[in-house]
């Protein structure tokens, strides 16, 4: 926990290795995490993201961290980690179906019951990595929201924007990624 | 330009914020008169947004139950968690026996080949959860790096590929060496012997700015020094943060939003210690070189490890940027007790150690570390050929400022007194003039002008003897002594 923390002080400082100490960190706790839940869920009860990350937020820095600062710097770190834990599983999932099927169904309004959410996350991961390439701040903002689930105003505040910015970029982001994922689709099909 | 992101994202929202749909169309003709691909693109982003739905409305496992779930149940309990990796496990060929370093992205291991042949080689692969697109292309840029070079001066790359749970790896030359530093520590190698050394590791980075690589991190610890049939040979290792030259290379680590950098501390170049550096060029290798070789001669790095180790960040890149660091001979001479160890590794007398790494040694490696590049060498290859000149007792291309650099600066800082002593100096030569012309003229006046010489040789003696004092002028006879004694050293030393 004070590793955690003494990392977030260092970050503020700067340090870039710091920066990278603290994902697997946050990885390691969210992982643990996850798998503790699973093992005692319910079937057919689904994860929250949301309690995840702030669980090991408590975790991890306590009460310690004060603003929102350092609070950015992990939720960053957390979301980043979230996003990286679906993506194994979803490539893992992926190698496991037998012939690879690419039965896409698009990201809109379908029951997941088709059952191949794992590639349309990765369609997403990749899109978002293509947004970060570009516009780095607004691939952030995705993330924290979908990633950690952070309502607007707190991923604003992590990323040191007004809410009406956070408001807009969100709107952009959204129609940058779901026509990108589109497009993907389109040429998938084809 | 149509590529702008913040220029698009702009437009996008003035155009959502339009009351109408013919509202939203006219302003869009309006932006953009005559450019239709930023029409196309804009048109394309707003239907998105209109078709989007609740994409990514709910975040990725959500509470309960909901309609539309984007990523759905993720969470499948039959799915066996992912094997670590770790010595004695396998991946691909290569069975992994040793981990044998570790960096922030990654991981390397000593591990043998047995397909196609046996061989023991180093893989290093990415690290679990840190598979991000970004790393990962980070990651696939330094095997590509490598992939490109080819000198015996730069450890080899063999192969590359995917681990099962789908993370990067390459596997290259496993160099059984240790850092350059410890190495001539170790073996005690003279100057002359780490010069020698030094001048391949110079050779290699130069062939890596040839295939369009910048190391970025060069330092001891990532130049080995390994012994094939008894004979030292240095290779650069670890192209990590390498940088392609003509590829567009997405290096940005998690904290783009706060200003990343990449690259060791006491090794980075004052460029690369601006925090958004992203003209950083081949010069600032040559700067990490110069490092390495006042490491290599006086033991210590310019910047002094301590002093950046305690001071904040923010302070230390302020450090690396403007601080002007010693000459290696002054480092040498300030060792104080460290002295008598820092020429026991170097097998030469204390006493001898400063005087030989005085002048042409001091000039190379600062040269070097000139914090303005376009006053370093220009390549990595130049500083090579001289330290090469050095070596072979061939006149060296690297100067301290020279005397009339050294003199301009000091006319600059002292104009007034400069001055006065240009006038003094002047009359003097006048009535030394008219003495000589009223010898020539009549020897009348000799008997006066005997005098006068003799006066005015009374106060060359006086000179000569010893005013040093720099600044002072204070008596008529010391400034234009000085100005005389700058004048006999310029002509010395101007060749």
């Amino acid at each position: 926990m004070h590793e955690v923390t003494r990392l977030l002080n260092a970050i503020e400082q700067g340090d870039p290795q710091a920066a990278e100490q603290l994902l697997p960190l946050v990885y390691g706790e969210l992982r643990r995490q996850a798998a503790r839940k699973l093992a005692q869920e319910r079937p057919g009860q689904t994860l929250d993201a949301t309690a995840l990350v702030h669980e090991a937020y408590l975790r991890l820095v306590g009460d310690g961290a004060s603003g929102w600062q350092s609070r950015g710097h992990f939720f960053a770190a957390a979301a980043e980690a979230m996003r990286r834990i679906l993506v194994e599983r979803a490539r893992r999932k992926k190698r496991l179906k037998h012939g690879g099927g690419l039965r896409r169904v698009p990201l809109d309004g379908v029951r997941a019951a088709a059952g191949a959410p794992s590639d349309d996350l990765l369609a997403l991961d990749e899109a978002l990595a293509q947004l970060a390439e570009e516009d780095p701040v607004k691939a952030r903002l995705v993330e924290l929201r979908f990633f950690a689930g952070l309502s607007v105003e707190d991923a604003a505040r992590c990323l040191g924007i007004s809410r009406a910015t956070a408001d807009r970029y969100w709107a952009y982001a959204r129609a940058w990624l779901y026509e990108k994922v589109r497009a993907g689709e389109k040429s998938e099909n084809r | 330009m149509t590529d702008d992101p913040n220029r698009l994202e702009a437009i996008f929202a003035a155009a959502l914020a339009k009351g109408s749909p013919e509202e939203r169309a006219a302003y869009l003709d309006e932006v953009c008169a005559g450019d239709a691909e930023l029409r196309r693109r804009l048109q394309a982003l707003l239907q998105a947004h209109d078709d989007a739905g609740s994409f990514l409305e709910k975040p990725a496992i959500a509470t309960g139950v909901t309609t539309d779930a984007p990523a759905g149940q993720w969470i499948d309990r039959d799915a066996p968690p992912a094997p670590a990796e770790g010595p004695g496990t396998r991946i691909g060929p290569y069975k992994l026996l040793q981990q044998i370093g570790e960096g922030g992205m990654g991981i390397v291991y000593m591990a043998e080949q047995q397909e196609p042949i046996r061989r023991m080689v180093a893989l290093k692969v990415i690290k679990a959860g840190m598979d991000s697109a970004q790393v990962v292309a980070r990651f696939e840029a330094e095997r590509q790096a490598l992939a490109l070079m080819d000198h015996q001066n730069i450890a080899r790359i063999f192969d590359g590929g995917a681990t099962e749970s789908g993370r990067p790896y390459f596997v290259m030359e496993l160099v059984k060496g240790i850092p350059i530093t410890r190495f001539c520590d170790q073996n005690r190698l003279t100057p002359r012997e780490r010069l020698e050394l030094f001048v391949p590791v110079c050779q290699a980075v130069q062939h890596a700015h040839q295939k369009g690589v910048i190391h970025r991190d060069l330092k001891p610890s990532n130049v080995l020094v390994t012994l094939y049939d008894s004979k030292p040979v240095p290779k650069v290792i670890d192209f990590g943060v390498a940088k392609a030259l003509h590829q567009k290379l997405t290096e940005r680590t998690m904290f783009t939003a706060f200003g990343a950098v990449v690259g060791t501390l006491e090794y980075m170049s004052p460029e690369q210690a601006e925090l958004n550096a992203l003209d950083v060029d081949t010069r600032s290798d040559v700067y990490s070189l110069g490092v390495l070789l006042y490491e290599l001669l006086t033991g210590a790095t310019p910047l002094d490890r301590k002093r950046l180790g305690q001071a904040a960040y923010a302070e230390v890149l302020r450090l690396i940027r403007e601080e002007e660091p010693p000459r290696p001979s002054t480092r040498l001479s300030g060792s104080g007790e460290a002295l008598a160890r820092i020429s026991a590794h170097r097998k030469t007398e204390p006493a001898q150690l400063a005087r030989l790494v005085r002048g042409e040694l001091d000039w190379i490696a600062m040269k070097s570390l000139e914090k303005d590049r376009g006053r370093r060498y220009d390549t990595a290859s130049a500083l090579a050929r001289d330290v090469e000149h050095y070596l072979k007792d061939e006149p060296v291309e690297a100067r301290l400022p020279s005397v009339s650099y050294l003199l301009r600066k000091f006319v600059r800082r002292n104009k007034g007194r400069v001055i006065a002593a240009g006038m003094l100096a002047g009359m003097l030569f006048l009535v030394v003039g008219l003495v000589l012309y009223g010898r020539l003229v009549g020897g009348a006046a000799v008997g006066r002008a005997a005098s006068r010489a003799s006066l005015d040789r009374g106060a060359q003696q006086r000179c000569v003897q010893g005013d040093s004092r720099p600044d002072r002028g204070r008596s008529q006879v010391s400034t234009a002594c000085r100005s005389r004694r700058l004048d006999r050293t310029s002509r010395q030393t101007d060749r």
